[in-house]
């Protein structure tokens, strides 16, 4: 039995009396692609911030690859190898382009704090850094302040920031929110290639994207899980739809 | 025996006074999330109106002029002023409030010049109210704690028993909520500056005969009064009261000790000697090292608990 | 998706440039400049150099490598410190001592590297201090950095060793020790060291923002959150560019006690510490040099206005509020807005739409400096015996005149002003956005 990539052993988060998540067990393989629906206010978002340390859990355990990871702060989770986008797009807006990048492939790159090295310098940093941005199909912005970008291509690079680092365990927070049809059709080709051989866990409303990219799907409502598996079985879950849909008269 | 008696109730009078500074701070800070710089200015200006108003009408009339006029000044900031920075962030506004106590602080120091002006304990309380081992403990201290207290009174009324009090204390520890649900929070904002400028002046009318009416006073009593606010804690106004009390005391008490912490180490002072920095530190007596408390107070709190006594979230 | 657009389409004043090569000729000919200046003013047939001048021009560079080590935690790390002064000053004590310990024999040092060993000790004291403050919080920090500034200030009145009390601390830079044989009696001679060391530590600062470091104090700084989830420890970055931050004032520190030959608690003190403020924000605290504008332009009011007004301060205050409030980019920041327009040589549009704004601000400026002169000569000039002199005529305070013509051009002034702004205002996005459409 190998060890899942990410695993959630009853996890609860209180914040004061309010019980948000209540018991959640999950368990991500390596190499997955797993998606976490669920009506607004299920919790999604708060456990992805239990995941990647943002908050601190009430009780229970997360490991990422066998290593227990609820009680460290975000940065050391970050190194373990666990990456995560936001919701509201959250890059350096006053920074180019190119520079948001190159940022987020410092530390994977060995620099550290160091305040010694000159950035124009280090050609092996700043070819990565464009090798990306041709990935993300941004090379074009590259000079331009990231606050300035289009809705679509800010997300692009919030993807790209989230990825430059080489994580291995990516967690998408709703990558698509906000887009259009054709963007939305673009950022799911994005994410195929740029988390290719990753573990991808992402929280999504577009059921469209959910079935596009997910082999696994987990239904969270009121903080617990009330459904994992594949896609075809999710859809045929009857408490699944009851969630979504109000319970159905037979 | 006689010192400490002595020294309590004068501790407490100066933590009142405090208090009176604090307080508005505190809720100005609490709500709107901007530390008012210029908070010790406005006591400044309350301090010389109610020179110039006892001058020409009297110190009654001064009582009621001054605080008013605080409070107008203190409308006007925040309408004008705060206002049009709150959209450039909280750095923009902190800087601000800094840039205005720099021009108060000037403007006064040109209007009045840089000497003490003469701002007197009227002669109705310049009396001594009574006597204690020999020592008179004056009217005007009384009367200061009775105004203290008649504001701590006013300001707990006002903000358990109406509704714009709830709303103020809600404020005070979730202001985004506040303002979420539909209530006027600009108004509120305008108000609470307001009144907090009201205390201060009110502070400056009462306090500017007790101590010295001179431009350096605003500088001086300034930072302590933060040291209070981050001492009590933010949206706690009874942690706020309590620090008051307790840095007044400090700084009442220290005055009158004279050992050191030399000498509370036994003889450790003799060993290290004088000649250097250490050595100096101490053997120098608390008496002397009493404005240093309050920082020194401060900055360790800031160390160990960000949220000081009582407070509800981390300064 | 359509094909990206290529980086020339990016309109100039988007682009997020380092300055280009061809843009630093500009402080290449500042710095010979400089350099040059008091030969300008040297009196041939004395012999001797403007005293003034050289004092002023080596205020500006202490002051200037000041600033921009207090940019290095405002403007690149948000960092908001009241207390930078302590950095500078306890480097200035620190150099005294060394400079005592150097003429003892005790410390073989040239007079040049005094003020790397006033680094030294900047950068000791900002790694005990940025270790206590570097963990905290926004207002936390403000606070905490304002209550070492006072205890440090306090206790430089307080002690007699290491401070020297209230009477400070002093020691003697011609310590015949030279690398160059220089004996550093003369002021000209100290001013090319400051310039020296001055350039040295901008350079310095300036590599630093191009660093691993560097560039992620100003990610630090935009969000918090994201660099944490990008590896790094914020406080740890923190922590270090304050430290650095520290580093550089205490060269000018150094620098201070070389030249002054003593140090006071002044030199620790809050009014230091608020000019920091100050000067690198009026000069502008989002661009590199933002701080260098800010130092000159105070110092130079400090050294010219301070003798012809005495609320010279006020109108340093005014100015700071105008620009918390209306141009938080400071000064360099309203420069490189034309930027964008220079290049695409369309600065000729706003000639007109300028001197439209300049009349009402000239009389509004003139109303306002005239009211605060009136009122400060009414309070302290005439104590002080003075006569007061404005524009060349002499004027009776106590008459109406004066006062009417103040409040009447400041109030009207200010009234047209407001009108030439709204204008002004809509030709400049005129003018912009017509540039963002050249280039798309």
């Amino acid at each position: 039995m190998t060890v899942p990539a990410l695993s959630l052993k009853d996890v609860r988060k209180n914040f004061g009396p309010a019980e948000i998540i209540r018991g959640v067990d999950l368990d991500i393989k390596l190499g997955e692609r797993h998606a976490i629906i669920g009506p607004n206010g299920a919790g999604k978002t708060t456990l992805f911030n239990l995941i990647s340390g943002r908050f601190p859990i009430t009780s229970g355990s997360i490991s990422l690859n066998g290593t227990r990871i609820d009680a460290l702060e975000p940065q050391r989770i970050n190194r373990l190898g666990l990456s995560r986008s936001f919701q509201i797009t959250s890059i350096f807006h006053r920074m180019s382009v190119f520079e948001n990048i190159r940022c987020a492939l410092l530390w994977s790159q060995g620099y550290r704090y160091s305040f010694w090295s000159p950035l124009w310098l280090q050609s092996g940093l700043n070819q990565r850094a464009e090798q990306l941005l041709d990935e993300l199909n941004l090379l074009g912005r590259r000079d331009l302040q990231a606050g300035l970008l289009s809705y679509a291509e800010q997300r692009s690079l919030e993807i790209g920031i989230t990825i430059a680092g080489g994580a291995t365990v990516i967690l998408l927070d709703e990558p698509t929110a906000g887009m259009s049809h054709s963007e939305t059709e673009y950022a799911v080709d994005l994410i195929r290639k740029v988390t290719a051989g990753k573990t991808l866990l992402m929280v999504e409303h577009d059921m469209r994207v959910v079935f596009d990219l997910a082999d696994t799907i987990t239904v969270v409502v009121y903080g617990q899980v009330i459904a994992s598996g594949k896609p075809a079985e999710i859809r045929a879950n009857r408490a699944v739809q009851e969630a979504y849909l109000g319970a159905l008269t037979e | 025996m006689e010192i400490v008696l002595i020294s309590l109730l004068n501790g407490f009078v100066y933590g009142m006074l405090l208090f009176m500074l604090a307080s508005g701070l505190t809720l100005i800070f609490s709500m709107m999330g901007v530390l008012n710089f210029a908070h010790a200015g406005i006591y400044m200006i309350g301090a010389y109106v109610a020179f110039e108003v006892s001058r020409m009408v009297g110190f009654w009339p001064a009582l009621i002029i001054a605080p008013l006029v605080c409070a107008a000044i203190g409308a006007a900031i925040e309408v004008w002023g705060l206002r049009r920075t709150h959209h450039n962030g909280h750095i923009a506004e902190l800087l601000f409030t800094f840039g205005l106590f720099f021009i108060i602080e000037r403007g006064v120091q040109m209007v009045w010049g840089m000497l003490p002006v003469p701002y007197r304990v009227p002669t109705a309380l310049d009396f001594p109210l009574f006597n204690l081992y020999g020592i008179n403990f004056p009217a005007y201290r009384g009367f200061m704690l009775l105004i203290a207290g008649g504001m701590l009174l006013s300001i707990w009324l006002l903000l358990t028993r109406t509704r714009i009090g709830l709303i103020i204390q809600a404020s005070l520890t979730h202001p985004n909520m506040v303002s979420s649900l539909g209530h006027n929070v600009p108004r509120v904002f305008t108000m609470v500056f307001a009144g907090g400028c009201f205390l201060a002046g009110l502070a400056g009318v009462i306090g500017g005969n007790y101590q010295v009416t001179e431009p350096s006073m605003a500088a001086a009593l300034g930072p302590i009064v933060f040291v209070v606010v981050v001492f009590g804690g933010l949206g706690s106004l009874a942690g706020c009261f309590i620090a008051s009390i307790i840095v007044g005391m400090l700084q009442t008490f220290a005055v009158v000790v004279d050992f050191s912490l030399s000498d509370l180490l036994g003889g450790l002072g003799d060993w290290i000697g004088t000649k250097n920095l250490l050595g100096e530190i101490l053997a120098v007596p608390v008496s002397r090292i009493g404005p240093l408390l309050p920082y020194a107070m401060m900055v360790l709190m800031l160390l160990f608990r960000p949220r000081g006594l009582m407070g509800t979230r981390d300064t | 998706m359509n094909a990206p657009p290529t980086t020339s389409a990016i309109p100039a004043g988007q682009r997020a440039d380092a300055q280009p090569a061809r843009r630093n000729w500009i402080w290449f000919v500042l710095v010979i400049a400089t350099a040059i200046l008091p030969w300008l003013f040297y009196d041939w047939n004395t012999g001797r150099h403007s005293g003034f001048l050289l004092t002023m021009l080596s205020q500006m560079g202490m002051m200037i490598i000041f600033s921009l080590s207090y940019n290095m935690l405002m403007g690149q790390a948000g960092l908001l410190s009241f207390g930078h002064a302590v950095f500078f000053g306890l480097g200035g004590y620190s150099t005294i001592h060394f400079l005592n310990a150097a003429e003892a024999g005790s410390l073989p040092l040239p007079l040049e590297l005094m003020p790397l060993m006033a680094g030294l000790a900047g950068l000791g004291f900002g790694i005990v201090f940025g270790y206590m403050a570097a963990k905290q919080r926004a207002t936390a920090f403000a606070m905490i950095t304002m209550g070492i500034g006072e205890l440090i200030a306090t206790a430089a009145i307080m002690f007699h060793n290491f401070f020297g009390g209230e009477g400070g601390v002093s020691a003697n830079r011609m310590i015949e020790r030279s690398l160059f044989g220089v004996e550093y009696a003369s002021s000209i001679e100290v001013f090319y060291l400051i310039l020296a060391w001055t350039l040295l530590a901008a350079l310095g600062m300036l590599f630093l923002t191009k660093t691993p470091l560097g560039v992620m104090a100003n990610a630090t700084r935009d969000n918090f959150e994201r660099a944490q989830f990008m590896g790094y420890d914020p406080r740890r970055i923190r922590f270090l560019q304050f430290a650095l931050s520290g580093m550089f004032a205490g060269i000018g520190g150094g620098l201070y006690a070389i030249t002054y030959g003593i140090v006071t608690f002044d030199a620790v003190a809050a009014p230091l510490s608020a000019n920091a403020v100050l000067m690198t924000y009026i000069g502008g605290a989002t661009i590199f040099y933002g701080p260098i504008l800010g130092a000159t332009l105070i110092t130079l009011l400090q050294s010219g206005l301070s003798l012809l007004s005495n609320a010279w301060l006020i109108y340093v205050g005014v100015l700071f509020i105008s620009m918390v409030t209306f141009a938080p980019a400071g000064l360099a920041g309203m420069i490189q807005a034309h930027a964008p327009v220079s290049r695409a040589g369309r600065m000729g549009r706003l000639v007109v739409p300028y001197i439209r704004l300049s009349i009402p601000g000239l009389a509004t400026l003139l109303g306002f400096v005239g009211l605060v002169e009136l009122s400060s000569f009414l309070t302290i000039g005439e104590a002080q015996g003075k006569t007061l002199v404005l524009f060349g005529s002499k004027i009776d305070v106590h008459e109406t005149m004066p006062w009417a013509v103040a409040v009447g051009l400041l109030v009207l002034g200010g009234a047209w002003l407001r009108f030439e702004v709204k204008s002004f205002a809509l030709i400049w996005d005129e003018v912009t956005a017509d540039l963002k459409q050249r280039s798309v």
